[in-house]
């Protein structure tokens, strides 16, 4: 076995949890904090991508930049969707949720489609795409290692901001207990509403990074829902702290397998899958 | 007072409008075909198209609404119907099977694996059984994309035979009326499907599976320390939800033409088993026909009226109808005829 | 063999911890026998490992003389086990009769529908529930849910029936209508085995008493035995509020 070309597998594996942990991590936010499980969370990520696009294709603004316009946009963006939706189902059966965030996330994936159609958008000429650095045979992109750097700064971000912070421990005493929180003051509403935003922003980042580093289609969204389903459930839900380490497990694993089984990149998704059917499947067994 | 009101819980005298509607229905779509020939004439051909498109919806979700109603809210229906399809398509392909036994086997294969998925996930609820099922989805996906090319045609998946071939009578008919005779009998095997598949539906509810399936779905533990064997129960649920749609995906195969990994185990056909049934109502018979019904016309609609996005609408409608009709469509008419009742009662 | 429930060196470990510390302890036939201790003492664990909701670390389980140790609930309760349980938890969305109807379609295999359909109403009738059949079971005042806990369990058809403190949170009116309800209960042929709080109720109630603490079985006995147990004084009715 090549020892390089594993080594660079773990590497890309690493690389990769950071973008899979930010964008799980809101979608952990928001089942954790709000008890929403929202489907159209991977859209999120997709429009800030978009809106990256967007940004960078009619007034040239490099997407480092767009940082900053597409973080409070999702935010809004994310705050407009819970106050004219998510907050009315609140106390509604899981299915009616899921079913209304599904809704949201196709008219978002299909606006999404008409404006831009479906092909592969790039964000053509960024010069830093290009940089990159050998250590001893292992390659390490700029651009790979910056967005991971920023998602674990994110993430860690959070994690500080839900121990520390009078918001954060509000989101904490409203996920434990909703009516508790409401008789000690706290605005449950207001906590939601945040946390919700928070999370469409968190994505909203991640979108940016994607649009840099690949070149996304309007349908990136659905699947990245889907990863993020994934690794939430792996970490179990509610617990935000495990997503950090569920994302570097699935992740790694999946540039593993890529790297080491011949055909292996078009089996990527199939790993994934197998890994988390099989980590549930033996939790539910183990525990009686 | 309670004597009377005893009695008449009791003894099931009650009008069994299942098993009319059953048969109202079974007569509506033996007639459905040579009635829009008559309105319609030539459009008749792609109307029988679409409306073979809502019994397909229909057939899946209330399969769907079947296991649902054991609390299992399955993402794996994509898997059922693509192991139907390609089942079907292999033994047509391979060992030119008839038809008629290569689609039963379709819904055989479906149980299968809908069994072995069944009984892995028999301790996993809610979210965690949902993201499992959809798992082991992908994951058969993946296989079958990868199974070698000279048995199951890998990316670029096979052809299937096309089920009927009527043939052109020149002088006898337009030429026209050639696609309009294959669509029918497309038109009626699906129908017979879903007549099959409401069958099932209503013995179910008007068993003691009904009770049992509910006392699952609402709690599980309750219901076993009450006799109620969930894992017996639930497997059976996977069983009858699974065939139908095993059967479908085989049905579908010949109607197509082909079969590819993408399309036969397509998410968004688990997607629609799952919306559908919440948009008409669930765990009933009705609302899962009503949400195919409703929802095939809400986006046939849609799609003439605005050709491109029209899936935005769809979605706006989903949206709406959560907010506004949280018990589906069929929540909502019972609700509004019990208050109606209720008002008249205290009149 | 009298014992119609008999459990032999129970236990139950949560990680490290042993909830349940080999109990052991047989119950006769009609008899109403009492489990009381502190909170935190196990009851409640005893009763989920008779019942089969936890699988027990080591022990034997033995219902009419047959070993149930490794059967499924259901099993257990074909087996004559019939459980209601401390959380009241009716099926919301059915009647009170359909949620009786459950166990006595399922309580006992090989029912016919009728049949079911006639013990349901039975067990209405004996927890005084018949006039309210037709309810939802979500809109219960909390002693109707009590009854429909106990009528659920009473529809299986159990030869032992085990109750989780039925009493809490009952008004002292209601608490003595629900001893007379156990009493029926056990009149009708019924072995009770019940975990209370509630000390005049135990001595009303109960023929013999098990005081379990930190998973322990400290003393068995009547009544009046165990709370002249110095153990028992100390362990239980000295850090206890007793009514």
């Amino acid at each position: 076995m090549d020892t390089t070309l594993l080594v660079q597998a773990l590497v890309s594996g690493v690389l990769a949890a950071g973008l899979y942990a930010l964008v799980s991590v809101g979608l952990a936010l928001a089942i954790g904090v709000i008890g929403i499980v929202n489907f159209a969370h991977g859209e999120f990520f997709m429009v800030g991508a978009f809106l990256a696009y967007q940004l960078f294709v009619t007034f040239g603004i490099d997407p480092v930049w767009s940082l900053f316009i597409v973080a409070p946009a999702l935010f809004a963006l994310g705050a407009i969707i819970y106050t004219s939706t998510i907050r009315f189902v609140l106390k509604a059966p899981e299915l009616n949720q899921m079913l209304l965030t599904f809704g949201i996330g196709i008219i978002l994936q299909n606006l999404a489609l008409l404006i831009w159609g479906g092909d592969p958008r790039t964000i053509a000429g960024i010069t830093y795409r290009g940089i990159g650095y050998q250590i001893g045979g292992v390659s390490i992109g700029l651009v790979p290692l910056a967005s991971f750097v920023v998602s674990l700064v994110l993430v860690l971000g959070l994690y500080w901001m839900l121990a520390r912070t009078p918001l954060g421990r509000a989101m904490r005493a409203v996920a434990q207990n909703r009516t508790g929180a409401a008789l000690v003051g706290l605005e449950v509403n207001r906590v939601y509403l945040v946390a919700f935003a928070l999370s469409a922003l968190l994505a909203g980042i991640g979108g940016v990074m994607i649009a840099v580093i690949q070149s996304p289609t309007p349908v990136v969204g659905f699947a990245f829902t889907l990863k993020a389903f994934a690794i939430v459930v792996v970490a179990g839900l509610g617990n935000i702290r495990g997503i950090l380490f569920a994302a570097l497990f699935v992740a790694v694993a999946e540039s593993l397998v890529a790297t080491l089984v011949p055909n292996g990149d078009t089996l990527r998704n199939a790993v994934f899958f197998a890994i988390i059917f099989a980590v549930l499947i033996r939790r539910s067994w183990r525990t009686a | 007072m309670s004597a009377s009101t005893r009695t008449r819980r009791t003894r099931p005298a009650q009008f069994p409008w299942d098993l009319v509607g059953l048969v109202l229905l079974a007569v509506a779509v033996a007639f459905a075909p040579d009635l829009l020939k008559a309105l319609f004439g030539r459009a008749s051909v792609s109307y029988l198209s679409i409306a073979t498109n809502a019994l397909s919806l229909s057939i899946l979700a209330l399969s769907w609404d079947v296991l649902a109603r054991t609390g299992q809210l399955s993402l794996a229906h994509a898997a059922f119907y693509g192991a139907g399809a390609y089942t079907t398509a292999l033994l047509a392909r391979h060992a030119d099977v008839p038809l008629w036994i290569g689609i039963p086997l379709g819904g055989l294969a479906a149980v299968v694996f809908a069994l072995l998925l069944g009984a892995a996930t028999l301790r996993l609820r809610g979210i965690y059984f949902a993201i499992a099922t959809l798992s082991a989805a992908e994951v058969l996906k993946a296989v079958v994309h990868h199974l070698p090319t000279g048995i199951a045609g890998g990316n670029a998946g096979m052809n299937v035979p096309t089920l009927f071939r009527p043939e052109f009578i020149a002088g006898q008919m337009e030429r026209w009326e050639v696609a309009f005779l294959r669509n029918e009998a497309y038109f009626y095997v699906y129908a017979t499907l879903l007549c099959m598949t409401v069958l099932a539906s209503i013995l179910v509810q008007r068993s003691r599976l009904k009770h049992a399936f509910t006392a699952i779905r609402t709690n599980e533990e309750v219901a076993g320390v009450m006799g109620v064997r969930p894992a017996r129960l639930k497997l059976l649920a996977f069983v009858l939800s699974s065939v139908f749609v095993g059967m479908l995906g085989g049905v579908e195969a010949h109607r197509v033409g082909s079969v590819l990994p993408e399309q036969s185990f397509s998410v968004s056909t688990t997607v629609l088993a799952l919306v559908t049934p919440i948009f008409g109502g669930l765990y009933t018979t009705l609302g899962p026909i009503v949400g195919a019904l409703g929802l095939s016309s809400v986006q046939e609609g849609l799609r003439r009226v605005f050709s491109d996005g029209y899936l935005i609408g769809y979605g706006v409608v989903l949206v709406l109808s959560i907010l506004f009709m949280p018990r589906g469509v069929v929540g909502l008419v019972g609700g509004l005829l019990r208050r109606r009742g209720k008002r008249e009662a205290g009149r | 063999m009298s014992d119609i429930l008999r459990v032999t060196g129970l236990v139950k470990h949560f990680g490290g911890l042993a909830a349940v510390d080999g109990v052991s302890f047989a119950v006769e036939a009609n008899q109403i026998f009492a489990i009381i201790g502190p909170n935190g003492a196990g009851k409640t664990t005893t009763l989920d490992l008779v019942s089969g909701l936890l699988t027990p670390t080591a022990g034997r389980i033995e219902v009419l003389g047959s070993d149930v140790s490794a059967a499924t609930p259901a099993q257990r309760c074909h087996a004559g086990l019939g459980r209601a349980f401390q959380v009241v938890q009716p099926f919301p969305e059915m009647t009170l009769r359909e949620n009786v109807l459950v166990g006595a379609l399922f309580g006992t295999p090989g029912r016919t529908r009728a049949d079911a359909e006639r013990r349901a109403d039975a067990a209405l009738e004996l927890s005084g529930l018949a006039a309210l059949a037709d309810v939802d079971a979500e809109d219960l005042t909390l002693m109707q849910e009590k009854r429909l806990e106990i009528a659920r369990a009473l529809a299986t058809e159990p030869s032992v029936l085990l109750l989780d403190e039925v009493m809490a949170g009952l008004r002292p009116a209601e608490a003595r209508d629900a001893v007379a309800l156990v009493k029926r209960v056990r009149d009708s042929g019924v072995t009770i085995v019940f975990i209370e709080h509630v000390m005049p109720v135990v001595r009303d109630l109960a023929d013999r008493v098990l005081v379990m603490d930190h998973g322990k079985v400290v003393v068995e006995g009547s009544y009046a035995e165990v709370t002249q147990d110095a153990r028992v004084i100390e362990a239980y009715l000295g850090k206890e509020e007793v009514a």
